[in-house]
């Protein structure tokens, strides 16, 4: 089995140049504009928007899709169930009524997801986690959440590894995960031996951090350097954003 | 008379489920000694180490670490300035994204300048063997980096005593040699957990034997590791090199 968790070097591009604080902040802002679109065609330059970034972003396309596809995933639903639950106007196909109200809405609600997921992974993958992560620190969030975040990732890789030594000792046991009481219970105690395994990992987590001084407080050696061009940036996207939602409420409503 | 670096006077230790993990332990280092403690699994070896530097706490008077007393709240917020552990397992311990960020933890902790935490990490990782590791991700290194990292970090903070805890395990033979040079030119206070009795010979003229809780021995390395009567009682061998 190959894990998905990996560290990723981040490839050179414009947005990974871009400071992590400033994108953060124009991320975050577009991210709730965006969630406050009503209209289709609103929420339809937005996710055009989002894959502008993307491109702009320069990730790898065997990264980004699998990523993307599990935002569709989510959003598409919505465009699914929506025609068949609204009324109003619409189609008859068969027995089944298609609401036009309901199809819209649903690809609004398509359209502002993925744009939502296009500006996420390009939040993620433009900079190292801890970079961002920091940044959201200088912008006032607290230490102690960051550093549970950074833990949380750092650990993930190191419980991903257990759980693979895990699957590879019971694998050469004969243990092959099928659906009886015998597959289901094999799990359980895997699962809880991880869960042990963890809470363990985590107690000599923290006498080393107290060992090393730490009383709770966040300190970093990475340092952010505003440029012009960070402020430009930010500016561009969230004016972008302002300019959809006051079409989409004033023009559109 | 100079203070001892670590002196420890009765100490005892029972965990919460009643467990005798350590029981009337005495024995004094002097600054500057390389001192093992061997002994079987479960002998109490970790547990003393985690009650000098403070991480498990117990009764006031029984240990005292370059004059600070473990058990008292206001001596254990100075011990990281002296003593630093290095953990079993490294993983246990590289918990920052970057090396160059999890060297510099201590010392940030520490109150040191980001300009001071900068240059302890190169002088760290140049100590311990690795140059220009500092942008790499603490997950990706191999065993023998990652015993080093972690031995980076304490470094850092230039501890006056340094607690290992098994550093060999997990090692090849080549990141154990190269372990046991970078440990030997270290300055300061050692103090060596280990099954490793190669490395203790090595490294320690002095050897403390520890047994289900109970200091059974404390004298010069070759003797009490070449004693096979001692060794086989406390679940011990003699090393092949002391071996007629």
């Amino acid at each position: 089995m190959t894990l998905a968790l990996r560290y990723r070097p981040v490839p050179p591009s414009p947005l990974a140049r871009w400071d992590a604080r400033w994108k953060l902040a124009a991320t975050m802002l577009a991210v709730f504009g965006i969630a406050a679109l009503d209209h289709l065609a609103p929420a339809a330059v937005a996710l055009a928007l989002g894959f502008v970034l993307l491109l702009l972003s320069r990730l790898p396309r065997t990264w980004l899709l699998p990523r993307l596809f599990i935002f569709l995933l989510a959003a598409a639903p919505f465009l699914f169930v929506l025609p068949f639950t609204l009324g109003g106007d619409g189609w008859h196909v068969g027995p089944v009524h298609v609401s036009r109200r309901g199809l819209i809405a649903g690809a609004a609600v398509l359209c502002r997801g993925m744009a939502i997921g296009c500006l996420a992974l390009v939040l993620v993958g433009t900079a190292p986690l801890h970079h961002t992560l920091t940044a959201a620190h200088k912008l006032k969030l607290p230490g102690l959440l960051v550093q549970l975040a950074l833990l949380a990732y750092r650990y993930a890789f190191v419980l991903a590894e257990e759980f693979r030594r895990l699957r590879v000792a019971m694998r050469t046991r004969g243990f092959r995960v099928t659906a009886t009481r015998h597959g289901y219970r094999a799990l359980g105690h895997a699962t809880g031996a991880l869960l042990v395994r963890g809470a363990d990992r985590a107690e000599n987590v923290a006498a080393a951090m107290r060992c090393r001084g730490f009383d709770g407080t966040f300190h970093t050696l990475t340092a952010f350097r505003t440029r012009a061009a960070d402020m430009i940036a930010f500016a561009a996207l969230v004016a972008a954003v302002v300019a959809l939602v006051l079409w989409d409420r004033l023009v559109l409503s | 008379m100079t203070q001892p670096a670590l002196r420890v006077s009765s100490l005892a230790h029972r965990y919460s489920d009643g467990r005798v993990a350590l029981e009337g332990v005495s024995f004094a280092v002097e600054p500057g000694e390389c001192v093992a403690i061997v002994g079987p699994n479960g002998a109490g070896k970790t547990t003393l180490f985690m009650r000098l530097c403070g991480v498990l706490s117990g009764a006031p008077g029984q240990a005292s670490v370059c004059g600070l007393d473990p058990a008292v709240a206001a001596s254990r917020k100075k011990l990281p300035h002296v003593v630093g552990v290095v953990f079993q397992n490294p993983d246990d311990q590289l918990f920052s994204p970057t090396v160059e960020e999890d060297v510099a933890f201590g010392p940030l902790n520490t109150g040191a300048t980001v300009e001071e935490a900068k240059a302890r990490v190169v002088e760290a990782l140049n100590c311990v063997g690795l140059p220009g590791a500092g942008d790499r991700v603490p997950f990706q290194l191999s065993g023998g980096e990652k015993r080093r990292a972690a031995l980076a970090g304490v470094l850092a903070m230039h501890p006056a005593v340094l607690l290992l805890d098994e550093p060999s395990m997990f090692l090849d033979p080549r990141g154990r040699r190269e372990l046991i040079a970078t440990v030997r030119a270290l300055p300061g206070t050692k103090l060596i957990a280990t099954h490793d009795l190669d490395l203790v010979l090595d490294l320690c003229p002095r050897t403390l034997v520890l047994d289900a809780g109970h200091l059974a021995a404390d004298g010069p390395t070759e003797k009490l590791l070449a004693d096979i009567e001692l060794m086989e009682r406390h679940g011990l061998e003699v090393p092949y090199r002391l071996r007629g």
